[in-house]
């Protein structure tokens, strides 16, 4: 490499170098930053290396290996140009074929990315979507060049803006041009760059000046400096000679962590390249200008990041921040005038005199110049580096960028800007990301980090993850930071192991608010961020682990015990009686399940087990245990009068009696247990048989109804008093129950009233709200559809309405049309799965717009198609209708369930307050309606819910009456739930392990049960529910294991004689 | 010459005089532990801290360490301050409840509980020694090591220093391990207040070993003898 010696030399090498490229020569582009090496980009190198020479291809395929490209989550891939295609995942084996399709200018059609979730294919790289949302104009870079290749810089444009500073010698304008550009510290802190040149060229430059680079980065999860080291390091020594000319300084540090080796070398490689071709030394261009740059490596304390640690640690003593003023610019390395800046904020400045200031400028938002990189990591679909304008708002990044969430959990926070960041709530995804709106919502920018979280992520887990990190990291010296730390991660331990009361938020929150305001620098003042804006977000979640025990993300191992008994509203102990099913203890089992749900035989059948969501059997990689068909398995077998009751208390003659209206999985609950803690009650039924929704909705095929009749008949005790045909508002009003002798009420009426479609013609011959149509034929056995059926909704009652429109006579067929796509219907998937077997249609994406009619009857209806818009506040993509799709279905009958509501309409005038939504108002922590003495739980509070969520109410009921009736406190502070019972395990051997799947419960064959009502599923066989119930991991176990060093007296006899 | 304003009073101070040596010439009292006269400024123990600023740049700075500065203006006793300090003594009296200085300074702030686990540890790193030793005694014998959590104090490799001349110099001036209280029989030593505090000053299981040095106490406000 010859030295060039004026800015002319350099001028005519590039046009050399430019004139060479050949822009159409295939060419495959390997990125190997340090995230494709761990995923295995050096084999696929290789891979690709030996096939070319294998196949003699050397001269007519070239490769270039370059830095990280920022699409991590699919690595290793590859690039071909001038296709511009994207291979993700590349197999080793698939390597000859893609550089044959590289030279022959094809695609390899089957290796191309594909969206994950529409399934999509891209045949460019630059139309997927998480490259085409960015704007990339630091990355793009890492695409174009080879790290190790000066020339590779200098052809795309490098050392251009070097070129142009020192042509027009005007330090001033240097300075200048950076400010206009508001070009600011990418560090984190986001002072504007130009005017911390301005303050360092004031400097009196006698005494020489440093500029360092700062890249200690050392927040958990953040990369973009290192991807920019690596992958284009020749950006940060023309940043800094820029820099160097515009502040008169003469000696350049880069100081950067020891842990990050390939951006060492890659720096090395370019620091001595650019010295060869005289771009750094003495006399640069021949232009007399002089500046040298030196590595520093750090030896990774987190605190270095502070300019006045890392000064200290330059100066080679130890890393502890000082008091500013004095500011760095004014005495910093061996009292010499210096200005750091961070790794990204360098590597834009070539880009800005490139591009222009104003040009720059205008990219962001006023006051905040160009564009940012961060790194998207966490519980996202695309992990990696994105660069976005300042001004995007972080829905775009997380959802149109990223992907969104990679599961079915939704995405709750972001966490931004490293330990010293905060957590922002996903309600305040529409802010824009820039320095001052994250400080405001009380986070910072940070280096750039972008941890997603989403519902199974706990909020004082992760501040506490943080606390720990600084715990270690704070440098020490403020007895504040170094203490208040500790002590604040102290709290946060306690709180997430059930410890801590309600003080000791109060305490957190003054404590961090202390560390905040007493701490010397800008560790210590931030330090407190992480446990600040939880607390400001999601104090319901702190309260929740203090006061209920619980964790709602199952994260905090203390509070959730077992987590299929945590998940569980009415706190089965499935482990317990999946542990009975390996050892063949049915009886025991029975009683397990009898002991926390009065409903046993339903719950088997129909319950959407939130158990088997959680068992960690299926969040560890496997499928969930069959938790719901053991229990059914168990109650088919076993004579429910092994169970016998547990009463707390008799019932007294002249005692305080409880009505209940309602006689659904809600109200007979609470009657079932007041009664066992002794207090009598009457049961009034709107209908003329008790059950509810249990009898009114589900299909008999789902639920038989001997079954069910024989469980409701068991929990009418002698204390209970069922009395049929009696509706609130119509027969009795709360008035004349309490002046009747009742001290207290429980409103558990659920939701009777389908809610319309505000369409006209909705209420012709032929249309059926979903809930009178159901009702009509289960207790009626009146059978009003026929001929084509069109049934509009998703939720249960939908499918369940399909499958009963299926089997009544007269039906052709049965199409379901719901607005979203099929993994978002609210209904059961087994369900769903069930109903298309037996012959339903479903349409998705399809919005009715009209109902047609003839002669005055239902003739069909009128749809337009949808397609998945924004994401809206509840996590899910809101519909958007597509003009011009209407298309008409022929109809003789529809169903309408687009949500039930409670039919409340008298409530007011009986002095219980109603939400604005239509339902009761209560406290849900008490259950307690505006009225004292009425309570209010099931349906007619939160809508149209699962039966275990009203057993959940009912059994809930049933203690706050207790308490009220007993005059005590209706709020008590919970107690975590944790395995207690040790049931020795049998489990399967690992080898059975390994190869065990999840057993599916039989069913009547889709042709024999779609024109009957018999039950379709069927009872496990005892071989595969033992089998079943052997595969589970039993997490109950660390819990109830007995300790090992309780060691058996005759052995610890036997050691010491 | 510089002039300041603390606490509405002007000051006029030379150049590289701190705030706190500002304050003090106007006799305003500033709490402090890991300040000595005679020895570098260094801000460990975060109890000198005034505000200064005005509205939402207002800020807290240690007063040992920030220089002052034309046409600042400090308050040594807003709200803010004090709130600070007694979160300060507060965490001092949980980590070091024997030290008499800090029992002295939390009592006199008004600290009346203490809402941390309680632990004793007998040193606060302050750093008062480590300078003692550096810039007085010219012998940098002891220094700090470890960072956060695990920062301590000691010679390099914990080994005897060939440098220390035994001068004394870092007891004399460390204000958590001096002056414990020496009454160890319990009909002399307990007035009962120091274990009447919840949680109580000193958690240990014997008399002995009880080293309460409040006169008067903070929870009783019995004075000793």
């Amino acid at each position: 490499m010859e030295r060039l010696c004026s800015i002319e030399e350099l001028k005519r090498l590039r046009a050399l170098l430019v004139r060479d490229v050949d822009d159409r020569r295939p060419r495959i582009v390997v990125c190997a930053g340090t995230a494709c090496q761990a995923s295995g980009a050096n084999s696929l190198l290789r891979a690709v290396k030996k096939y070319l020479i294998e196949a003699n291809l050397v001269e007519k395929v070239a490769l270039r290996i370059t830095g990280c490209h920022g699409f991590c989550e699919m690595g290793p891939f590859l690039l071909t140009e001038p296709q511009n295609a994207f291979y993700a995942r590349v197999a080793l084996e698939d390597v000859p074929r893609l550089v044959q399709a590289v030279l022959a200018d094809a695609y390899v059609e089957d290796l191309l990315y594909r969206d994950p979730v529409t399934g999509e294919k891209f045949r460019r790289c630059d139309d997927i979507p998480f490259f085409k949302n960015q704007q990339r104009t630091l990355l793009e870079m890492n695409r174009k060049i080879d790290p190790i290749r000066v020339y590779d810089y200098i052809t795309h444009g490098g050392y251009q803006a070097l070129e142009e500073v020192l042509s027009r010698r005007n330090r001033e304008w240097v300075v200048e041009e950076v400010k206009r550009s508001a070009l600011r510290g990418r560090g984190g802190a986001g002072f504007p760059t130009g005017l911390k040149w301005e303050m360092l060229a004031r400097q009196p430059k006698d005494r020489g000046k440093f500029l360092v680079c700062n890249a200690d980065e050392g927040d958990p999860g953040a990369y973009m400096d290192r991807s920019i080291l690596e992958g284009n390091p020749h950006s940060i020594i023309e940043g800094m000679l820029i820099g160097a000319f515009g502040v008169s300084a003469t000696q350049g540090v880069v100081y950067v962590r020891n842990e990050y080796p390939l951006a060492i070398k890659h720096l090395t490689i370019a620091l001595r390249q650019a010295h060869d071709l005289g771009l750094l030394g003495n006399d640069i261009l021949g232009t007399g200008f002089a500046f040298d740059i030196k590595i520093v490596r750090g030896a990774g304390a987190f605190v270095c990041g502070e300019e006045t640690a890392l000064i200290r640690s330059i100066e080679g003593k130890m890393g502890e921040p000082r008091q500013r003023p004095p500011f760095p610019v004014q005495k910093g390395i061996n009292g010499k005038p210096t200005a750091i800046n961070n790794v990204e904020t360098w590597a834009n400045v070539p880009l800005l005199f490139r591009m222009g200031a104003a040009k720059f400028a205008e990219m962001g938002t006023k006051g905040n110049g160009g564009c940012k990189v961060f790194s998207l990591v966490g519980k996202i679909k695309n992990t990696g580096l994105v660069e976005v304008p300042m001004g995007t708002t972080l829905g775009e990044v997380v959802h149109n960028i990223g992907g969104g969430p990679p599961g079915k959990a939704k995405i709750k926070a972001v966490q931004t800007g490293g330990p010293s960041g905060g957590c922002i709530p996903a309600s305040r995804f529409d802010l824009p990301i820039d320095y001052d709106s994250l400080a405001q919502a009380g986070s910072i920018m940070g280096s750039g980090g972008m941890i997603v979280m989403d519902e199974n992520t706990c909020m004082v887990d992760v501040a506490k993850y943080f606390m720990n990190f600084l715990k270690d990291e704070s440098c020490g010296k403020c007895f504040t930071c170094r203490k208040g730390t500790q002590r604040m991660y102290e709290i946060l331990d306690d709180i997430s192991k059930g410890q801590a009361t309600l003080e000791h938020l109060d305490l957190l929150e003054e404590l961090a608010l202390a560390v905040k305001d007493t701490t010397m620098c800008g560790l210590g003042q931030t330090a407190s961020n992480p446990v600040l804006s939880t607390l400001r977000y999601f104090r319901e979640e702190y309260e929740e682990h203090v006061y209920e025990k619980k964790c709602r993300a199952f994260v905090c191992k203390d509070l959730v015990g077992a987590p299929c008994q945590a998940a569980c509203p009415i706190d089965t102990e499935a482990w317990r009686y999946v542990a009975h099913v390996a050892r063949g203890e049915y009886e025991q089992a029975y009683q397990a399940i009898r002991e926390a749900n009065p409903f046993p035989s339903v719950c088997g059948r129909v319950c959407s087990h939130p158990c088997e969501s959680r068992c960690r059997s299926g969040t560890a990689g496997k499928q969930p245990i069959a938790i719901r068909a053991l229990k059914r398995f168990v109650t088919d077998r076993v004579d429910p009068s092994v169970y016998r009751p547990r009463r707390t208390k008799a019932v007294q003659p002249g005692g305080p009696r409880v009505a209940i209206i309602g006689s659904g999985p809600a109200g007979l609950t609470a009657a079932h247990y007041l009664s066992l803690a002794g207090y009598a009650s009457t049961v009034f039924e709107a209908d003329a048989q008790p059950g509810g929704m249990l009898v009114s909705g589900i299909p008999a095929y789902r639920l038989p109804r001997d079954t069910l009749g024989k469980e409701i008949k068991s929990l009418l005790d002698e204390n209970v008093t069922l009395k049929c045909n009696t509706a609130l508002g119509r027969d009795i009003t709360i008035d004349e129950l309490l002046n009747d002798g009742y001290r207290a009420v429980f409103l558990a009426i659920g939701a009777h009233k389908s809610r319309a479609l505000n369409l006209k013609g909705e209420d012709v011959p032929g249309v059926f709200p979903a809930i009178e149509f159901l009702k009509s034929f289960n207790l009626r056995g009146q059978k009003q559809a026929r001929g084509r059926v069109g049934v509009i909704g998703g939720g249960d009652s939908a499918v369940d309405a399909a499958g009963v429109a299926l089997r009544q006579e007269g039906v052709d067929s049965v199409t379901i049309f719901y607005r979203r796509t099929r993994d978002e219907m609210p209904a059961q998937k087994k369900d769903i799965d069930s109903v298309l077997e037996e012959g339903v249609k479903l349409e998705t994406l399809m919005t009715p717009v009209r109902i047609l009619t003839d002669k005055g009857r239902l003739a069909g209806i009128e749809c337009v198609r949808n397609r998945l818009g924004e994401v809206d506040a509840g996590g899910r993509r809101k519909p958007v209708p597509i003009p011009g799709t209407e298309h008409v279905f022929l109809l003789d009958t529809l169903i309408v369930t687009i949500g039930d509501v409670p039919a409340i309409e008298f409530m007011n005038s009986m002095g219980i307050e109603v939400t604005d939504w239509g339902t009761v108002k209560m406290d849900p922590a008490t259950l307690a309606t505006s009225r004292a003495g009425v309570f209010a739980g099931g349906d007619v509070v939160t809508g149209p819910n699962t039966v275990v969520q009203a057993i959940a109410a009912g059994k809930k009921a049933a203690t706050m009456i207790g308490r009220y009736l007993r005059g005590e406190d209706l709020k008590q502070p919970g107690v975590p739930l944790l395995p207690e019972v040790y049931v020795e395990p049998v489990q399967l051997d690992d080898d059975a392990l390994a190869e065990a799947n999840r057993v599916e419960p039989p069913v009547v064959a889709p042709a024999a049960r779609r024109r009957d009502f018999n039950e379709v599923e069927l009872s496990l066989s005892v071989e595969d529910a033992t089998r079943e119930a052997r595969r589970c991991l039993r997490c109950d176990l660390e819990f109830t294991q007995p300790k090992e060093d309780a060691v058996p007296a005759q052995a610890t006899a036997g050691v010491t004689a | 010459m510089i002039t300041l304003t603390i606490n509405g009073l002007r000051v006029e101070v030379e150049q590289g005089t701190t705030v706190l040596e500002a304050a003090r010439f106007l006799g305003f009292p500033i709490p402090t532990l890991c300040h000595m006269e005679g020895l570098s400024p260094y801000g460990a123990c975060r109890l000198c801290v005034v505000e200064i600023g005005e509205g939402p740049k207002a800020k807290l700075v240690s007063s040992c360490t920030y220089p002052a500065e034309e046409g600042l203006r400090v308050r040594t006793a807003s709200a803010r301050v004090l709130r600070a300090r007694k979160m300060v003594l507060e965490l001092l009296l949980a980590s070091c409840p024997q030290s008499k200085v800090i029992q002295d300074l939390a009592s006199a702030h008004q600290v009346r509980q203490q809402r941390f686990r309680q632990e004793h540890e007998d040193c606060i790193l302050c750093g008062l020694c480590v300078r003692m030793c550096e810039e007085q005694m010219m012998a940098k014998a002891i220094g700090f090591r470890g960072r956060g959590s695990t920062r301590s104090l000691g010679t390099p490799f914990d080994i005897k220093s060939e440098v220390c001349r035994l001068c004394g110099g870092c007891i004399y001036v460390c204000p958590a391990c001096q002056l414990r209280c020496t009454y160890t029989e319990p009909d002399k030593a307990i007035c009962g207040g120091c274990a009447n505090l919840s949680p109580p000053c000193v958690e240990k299981e014997r008399f002995d070993d009880m080293m309460c040095y409040m006169n008067p106490c903070v929870a009783c406000e019995i004075v000793k003898d």
